[in-house]
């Protein structure tokens, strides 16, 4: 029996005590569906005074609801020895010995199991409607263990939003700003950060060279409090052990660390959620979760209007870039029939919405590149569209600044503007699908949270294509934006993070929802 | 039935008001009560403590936004003296050097396969290397050093990705800090002259084959051989002889000149273990003058045999020659076994290489007194 529990409820344990328990809450505490709320309406009213609020209470040795406040309930619990009622309101229960709410553990396993059993009732019926609403949010609370080391420990800090535990400086260890770059931008995903933090990788490698583990530890230094920059000569070793392409003490390129990085992680920790990944598509690791995206793309022939479609997973979504050798918009003839045509780019910066407008836009293969239909058994010309199927909860874009064709190698500087909140539908294969079926106007649904993003690193390059340096813009606390130059971090504006270059865009989807 | 309907009718609109007030009322006090559980039950559990924080150590944390200062109040730019343990080698490693050492240490950069080459073809010829050198050789090709040789190799790179920033060197880290723990070990051998040959490593068999063939005049500056004909331009006849003389012995001269005028300072002496007795057994051939690769080297070496070699060789004399028993012929052995374990102390040398070694005896005339004054 813990503190917080009675010796009186063994009294009440006997018999078939968990069903009557359970009936009790699903039927008077917590309503699932609207028939028990009536219910709950009808029949929960005092039996002494009949009042409906008041702090209604049920005793559970027998049917009886009376009021709190008016002291009813007490009365019955005298005269008839019931010494436990319940609140109606809260499911709380009390004990008339000891004068005090109490917290029996098994009858608090009862409660929440039925709480959740109602909110996912409530919660079906509101999906049907499109409320987005999911699973319950219960806050932490911390086990016996826990709350040990807690006491053991009152030097307790709180991050606040003035605090700078979670910002660590990185030294450069000779051109490897490229690296301290994106390990600035991992360590701020906040998915990744609460998946660090609360110790989540088991690790299933023999020797020490788990970059996940590495990953863990550097989460570890930085919200250590320390104040000095962090060296991360191990980070090096193992990403120079595990991807040997990246090796080599020369200046190298962000995005493809990234990617590196990235794959890595993901080999590693490809146990964790306990499922051997024998099919990739289905891994469901961390990184996966986070990062893992699917891109349809679309072929259509234009003889038969036949539609293959394929579906690749993808970490990161390359932009091309006006200024370019390639034509910025070449529309196709049978291309997106909505704004684009004959709108003046010239005016105005590129945003980042318009690259992507480029980058779903149907793209006409010409005569050189026709593709087999199946339809027509025969090879015909087609055109090509990508599309969004699934998006990751972390979108990667990166803008291909750096040109290197045939003729020239040239950094491309031209200014995209990218927006602080990005609005993903149009993009998304289930919208071009809708405008495919002539839905051309798409009705903003307000309640359809699942595309939208927050922008919350920004990876810059400044520089030429022969040599050049990293920095990183990084967001923390919700609206306070840090500017990491290796190893010195300083205070920046949103106003310096939206005029920057940018290189690599990280944007966060703003809901996330319980499974 | 709208509010705004009700409000006209009298004494049913004060009910519905009371009602609502009733609702509103109990609205607010159960969100209360919900709030009195949640507190009610974390005392009852023992976790409300938890809010407790230490405001003190709290006022540490805050962040700082002055210029000239980071987030934590610090000055920009103080950190240049980290060090790290490299993982693969266990040595101490300044932390802005520590990329192009681990690339060196795990064999990645663009020249370990040749260095490793090599030591490994020089492993066989001479068997008394010792360990510690076999690490140093990692550090030869270093090219951070050397801002010459490396430009040389950045146009032969080829890029790998289309779409990343062109890989090349960048030069900040060049002459970069050298850090505490930096040793003499990290003095660079700049054997990155690829027209060259080390000749330290060859055996004198092929010393012998080779400067039959090649002008084999050392390079002051990269301490090679020049693989040109005997005829190239670039050296002088006497320059040549001196070179066979010096390593092959003052028999091995094929050259007609006499007049040997190798370049002193480009010999870096073998300070091999063997100490002066080696040293001085080396100088001794002295019908042809003795080369003493010493001027430029170990005069200035900062270790063990510095001192002790530099009055003997500055004379250059017969008297110190005389001194040691050592034949001509068997020096070269000594020279060639004993060269790399000099390596590490003469390549000391290499910032102040260019200088012409002085010579504080100039009383005492030889050949080299023309070499000196190259």
């Amino acid at each position: 029996m813990s503190p917080a529990g009675c010796p009186h409820v063994n009294c009440f344990k006997v018999d078939n005590w968990k069903q009557n328990l359970r009936a009790i809450y699903q039927c008077f505490v917590w309503s699932g569906s609207a028939e028990t709320r009536k219910r709950k309406a009808k029949s929960c009213i005092c039996h002494m005074c009949g009042a409906h609020l008041s702090r209604l209470h049920s005793c559970l040795y027998c049917v009886f609801f009376a009021c709190f406040a008016k002291k009813h309930i007490h009365e019955h619990a005298k005269s008839k020895r019931h010494n436990l009622a319940i609140d109606l309101l809260y499911g709380g229960i009390y004990c008339f010995m000891c004068q005090d709410y109490i917290y029996d553990k098994d009858m608090e396993q009862i409660a929440k199991e039925e709480q959740r059993k109602a909110w996912k009732m409530q919660g079906l019926k509101a999906f049907e409607l499109k409320l987005g609403i999911g699973e319950k949010y219960s806050t932490w609370e911390p086990t016996k263990r826990e709350l040990e080391l807690l006491r053991h420990n009152p030097k307790r800090r709180r991050i606040t939003s003035n605090c700078t535990i979670g910002l660590r400086g990185l030294i450069n260890l000779g051109n490897t700003c490229f690296m301290n770059c994106i390990v600035q931008a991992l360590t701020h995903t906040p998915l990744l950060r609460d998946f660090f933090l609360s110790d989540r990788h088991k690790c299933e490698m023999q020797s020490n060279s788990c970059l996940v583990c590495e990953m863990s530890q550097l989460f570890q230094e930085f919200y250590s409090g320390h104040r000095s920059p962090h060296i991360p000569f191990r980070l090096l070793h193992l990403v120079w052990t595990h991807a040997r392409h990246l090796a080599g003490y020369e200046q190298q390129d962000a995005h493809e660390f990234l990617i590196a990085a990235l794959d890595v992680l993901h080999r590693h920790c490809k146990d964790d959620n306990g499922k051997k990944a024998n099919n990739p598509n289905h891994c469901n690791c961390i990184i996966d979760q986070i990062f893992t995206g699917g891109l349809q793309s679309d072929v259509t022939c234009q003889v038969c209007h036949g539609v293959s479609t394929t579906i690749d997973p993808f970490w990161d979504i390359s932009l091309d870039l006006p200024g370019s050798s390639t034509p910025f918009w070449p529309l196709s003839p049978g291309g997106d029939g909505s704004t684009l045509n004959g709108e003046s780019h010239a005016t105005g910066a590129t945003t980042l919405t318009d690259c992507l407008r480029r980058f779903t836009r149907p793209e006409h293969l010409g005569s050189s590149a026709k593709i087999k239909c199946s339809g027509c058994h025969s090879y015909q010309e087609s055109t090509k569209q990508l599309t969004m199927k699934k998006l990751p909860i972390v979108a990667c874009f990166h803008l291909k600044r750096f040109e290197h064709s045939a003729k020239l190698r040239r950094k491309i500087t031209t200014y995209v503007s990218f927006p602080l909140e990005l609005d993903m539908t149009p993009f998304m294969a289930s919208s071009k699908e809708s405008r495919m079926n002539g839905q051309y106007q798409q009705t903003v649904e307000p309640f359809n949270n699942d595309n939208k993003y927050s922008l919350f690193a920004v990876v810059n390059h400044q520089g030429t294509l022969e040599s050049g340096h990293y920095t990183t813009f990084i967001r923390q606390h919700k609206d306070q934006w840090f500017k990491c130059d290796d190893a010195i971090i300083t205070k920046a504006s949103i106003e310096a993070v939206l005029d920057s270059e940018g290189y690599l865009l990280f944007y966060h989807k703003q809901f996330l929802e319980y499974e | 039935m709208k509010m705004e309907d009700m409000a006209l009718s009298g004494p049913d609109s004060t009910r519905l008001e009371a009602l609502v007030h009733d609702i509103y009322s109990e609205l607010v006090e159960d969100a209360c009560l919900g709030l009195c559980f949640e507190v009610h039950r974390a005392v009852k559990h023992g976790y409300f403590f938890l809010d407790d924080t230490d405001p003190e150590s709290a006022k540490e944390f805050e962040i700082v936004d002055q210029p000239g200062l980071d987030i934590f109040g610090q000055v920009y730019n103080q950190w240049k003296n980290k060090e790290c343990e490299c993982p693969n080698c266990k040595r101490l490693i300044a932390a802005s050097r520590f990329a192009p050492h681990l690339e060196k240490c795990l064999g990645m950069g663009r020249n370990s396969s040749r260095i490793a080459s090599r030591r490994l073809a020089s492993n066989n010829n001479n068997v008394s290397k010792s360990e510690s050198d076999q690490e140093d050789n990692d550090d030869l090709n270093d090219n951070d050093w050397s801002y010459g040789a490396e430009k040389k190799s950045k146009k032969r790179k080829s890029d790998k990705n289309q779409n990343s920033p062109r890989r090349s060197k960048s030069l900040k880290h060049k002459n970069g800090d050298l850090g505490s723990s930096v040793t003499s070990e990290a003095f660079k051998y700049n054997n990155y002259n690829s027209t060259g040959i080390n000749y330290e490593t060859l055996g004198p068999e092929e010393v012998r084959s080779l400067l039959t063939t090649q002008c084999g005049v050392i390079s002051e500056h990269t301490k090679k051989m020049c693989t040109r004909s005997q005829r190239c331009p670039q050296h002088t006849d006497e320059q040549r002889r001196s070179v066979r003389v010096f390593l092959l012995g003052p028999s091995a001269s094929s050259l007609p000149d006499t007049d040997t005028t190798a370049e002193s300072d480009t010999f870096d002496l073998q300070g091999d273990g063997g100490g002066p007795q080696n040293l001085i057994s080396r100088l001794q051939w002295e019908d042809s003058p003795d080369i003493s690769p010493t001027d430029s080297a170990s005069s200035r070496a900062s270790t063990n045999h510095s001192d002790p070699r530099r009055p003997k060789k500055k004379k250059r004399t017969s008297l110190a020659l005389n001194h040691s028993a050592g034949g001509g012929e068997g020096t070269s052995g000594n020279l060639t076994s004993g060269s790399n374990g000099g390596i590490s102390q003469s390549s000391v040398n290499l910032p102040t290489k260019k200088k012409r070694p002085k010579l504080p005896a100039p009383s005492i005339s030889s050949i080299y007194d023309d070499l000196n004054q190259h």
